[in-house]
């Protein structure tokens, strides 16, 4: 498998100027993540982690602070790099129905890719039948306004959208939040004949860890703004790394009366980034903190082949769990 | 465990359209028992939103109760004046919406609100200001009193979804009705909300009522279930005979496509396939048989029966024995 995208130290800053506030905000910090041709990476974390701000930077929505974006083996630095890969990208946004244009029909919606891009497109009419058809959606549905489709509808004509140009790389928000599950399995179904079918590779921006767990290949954990632990999905799951990979696994609430949990696999919030916990900045919530972890900053290191994380302890941590 | 708080009987509501009526509650009855954690689970659509509005005495306006009765101690909500259900609400039954950001005022401080709360509970201003602080720290929220004189935009998501429980519980209510308390927040802030109303439970004597779509909020949480399909109850049991032993297609097949239930990663997850009816057209069979894995001729004839499996199990199904 070659690489697709090569993020290298990629650091986006942010800088705030509203009283009382005069600062620069460091929302993403030294992420290094790569992901393969044919490959699903799950980026997971809490709100505020940095997730979406990561989906958008490397499509360059975003302005870059540091590090690079490598897009295909190129480098990618000028808004004018960016645009030109564009069309080999896609963004699934977070809330479909809000990311399709209430003034367009769902057929010209699908189909604006190609005018943006300037592309041949004889008969759109068509060519709106042939997308929605492969996402399943009606024919018909192509005179339809957005506002007149069901949550589940508008993912579908959001993933019509997003593959129209036939793109090497999707990335996807929250690709099924606000669907109910049998909906919500359907979208994860269609995603992976799309990936079989036309060798997508995918980055699926998620929260909900049931879903990546099925859809990923690797999952890339976030905790304000920096990658705590990277690594195969299986096993990272079966046998997390970082302490707080483990707290969000045991979070999860399961769909099973006799696995209750009595007590909190996690206590408190995600800190501000405006005031950064010193040391590992996950040691306020961590169970296994010690007084180095207060005051040193573990760095994201290999513990096992294809597995890297940012603690201390995280072999340790491991033998714990196992 | 055995005292009903509130009883539902036969509730049948129906919305008013420019066509045809939408039928989105037919028959629905069940009970609430002092002491228990009731949950309703459902996809979209089913009406368990309208139930707990119409609990609360709380339906919309083009909301036409056409037969059925609420009643709490012996009363009928539904047809007592609108004065006596004012007097109902916030002191016996209170409410925990979806969005905890719309629940409050924004221009008034939590500490106002929660005072003004308790407006009609007759004691001096000085202990109502008491009891709402005392009330916050009790839904654990650290440093109640810098909290009481925050605006609820200065809460994060978890902090006002406490500060909304602790609104509903100022009073006392016997009936605590929340309306998918967990949606809106991170994996672990509903583990820590989750956690907060089980805590709750254990010294409050009235009657908790969760309205969710998460089969994982269910579990967790709730000591019996009513599953909703098409706005009927098709399925109640206690949590544990529900999750090991549904009887009801499909509960089983709502089990079957949560990915939280399923512990190897599958390729395609299960799905439900089809649509829940158009509720202003019901089927005159069983709402569910286009859908259903074991479907039999009568189905699609007949009403299904309510079968008493066992004691506290009903299913609605022509073939919950097979």
């Amino acid at each position: 498998m070659s690489a697709l995208l090569e993020l290298d130290r990629l650091s986006v800053d942010l800088s705030i100027s509203r009283w009382p506030l005069r600062t620069t905000l460091n929302i993403l910090s030294d992420i290094t993540l790569t992901l393969a041709r044919d490959e699903t990476v799950g980026l997971v974390g809490e709100s505020g982690s940095g997730k979406t701000t990561l989906g958008r930077a490397l499509l360059g929505l975003q302005h870059i602070s540091a590090g690079t974006v490598r897009f295909d083996g190129t480098p990618l630095k000028t808004a004018a790099d960016f645009d030109r890969i564009r069309p080999r990208t896609a963004l699934m946004f977070q809330d479909a129905v809000a990311s399709l244009s209430p003034r367009m029909t769902v057929g010209e919606a699908v189909t604006e890719p190609f005018r943006i891009h300037n592309r041949p497109m004889p008969d759109w009419r068509a060519r709106a039948a042939e997308l929605l058809e492969e996402v399943g959606l009606p024919a018909d549905m192509a005179s339809r306004y957005p506002h007149e489709l069901s949550g589940g509808q508008a993912r579908r004509a959001g993933v019509a959208r997003a593959l129209a140009l036939k793109p090497d790389l999707v990335i996807a928000d929250e690709p099924t939040a606000g669907l109910d599950v049998s909906v919500q399995a359907e979208i994860l179904n269609l995603m992976a004949d799309l990936k079989d079918r036309y060798g997508l590779s995918y980055m699926v921006i998620t929260h909900n860890l049931a879903l990546v767990r099925h859809v990923a290949d690797r999952i890339a954990v976030m905790y304000l703004g920096r990658l705590v632990e990277t690594g195969p999905t299986a096993e990272v799951f079966s046998n997390p790394a970082h302490p707080y990979t483990g707290s969000l696994i045991a979070a999860e609430p399961k769909p099973d009366p006799r696995k209750r949990r009595t007590d909190l696999a996690i206590k408190g919030e995600i800190p501000s980034l405006i005031r950064r916990p010193s040391g590992c900045e996950f040691h306020g919530r961590c169970p296994l903190a010690t007084a180095r972890c207060r005051t040193e900053a573990p760095a994201l290191r290999d513990i096992a082949p294809g597995r890297k994380a940012r603690c201390h302890f995280a072999e340790t941590y491991q033998k714990q769990g196992a | 465990m055995t005292t009903p708080l509130l009883t539902v009987e036969n509730l049948t509501l129906n919305y008013r359209t420019g066509g045809d009526p939408v039928q989105a509650l037919r028959g629905v009855s069940l009970t609430a028992r002092a002491g228990e954690v009731l949950g309703i689970v459902g996809e979209s659509g089913c009406g368990k939103s309208t139930l707990a509005a119409t609990l609360m005495g709380l339906a919309g306006t083009n909301a036409e109760i056409t037969d059925g009765a609420v009643s709490f101690r012996g009363e009928n909500i539904l047809t007592a004046r609108e004065e006596t259900r004012r007097k109902l609400r916030g002191k016996h039954i209170a409410m925990v919406f979806q969005d905890p950001m719309t629940a409050f005022n924004p221009v008034l401080t939590i500490g106002a609100q929660l005072v003004d709360f308790q407006h009609n509970s007759g004691t001096p201003k000085r202990q109502r200001h008491s009891a709402a602080r005392d009330m916050l720290d009790r839904v654990g929220i650290p440093d109640p009193d810098i909290c009481m004189g925050r605006f609820p935009h200065e809460l994060s998501g978890g902090m006002r979804q406490r500060a909304a429980i602790a609104a509903a519980l100022l009073m006392q209510p016997e009936i605590l009705i929340a309306d998918e308390p967990t949606t809106a927040l991170d994996v672990t802030m509903e583990a820590q909300i989750i956690h907060l109303l089980r805590n709750l439970q254990s010294d409050y004597d009235g009657a908790i009522i969760i309205v969710t779509h998460q089969l994982g909020v269910i579990a967790q949480l709730c000591d019996r279930v009513v599953v909703m399909y098409a706005g009927q109850v098709v399925e109640e049991a206690d949590v544990d005979t529900l999750f090991h032993a549904p009887r009801h297609p499909y509960t089983k097949a709502l089990i079957a496509c949560d990915p939280a239930s399923l512990s190897i990663k599958e390729k395609r997850l299960p799905t439900i396939g089809g649509r829940p009816p158009d509720l202003a057209h019901p089927p005159a069979g069983c709402a569910f048989a286009d859908r259903c894995a074991q479907v039999e001729p009568i189905c699609r004839t007949a009403a299904p029966p309510r079968v008493e499996i066992g004691p506290d199990h009903i299913a609605k199904c022509h073939e919950a024995w097979s």
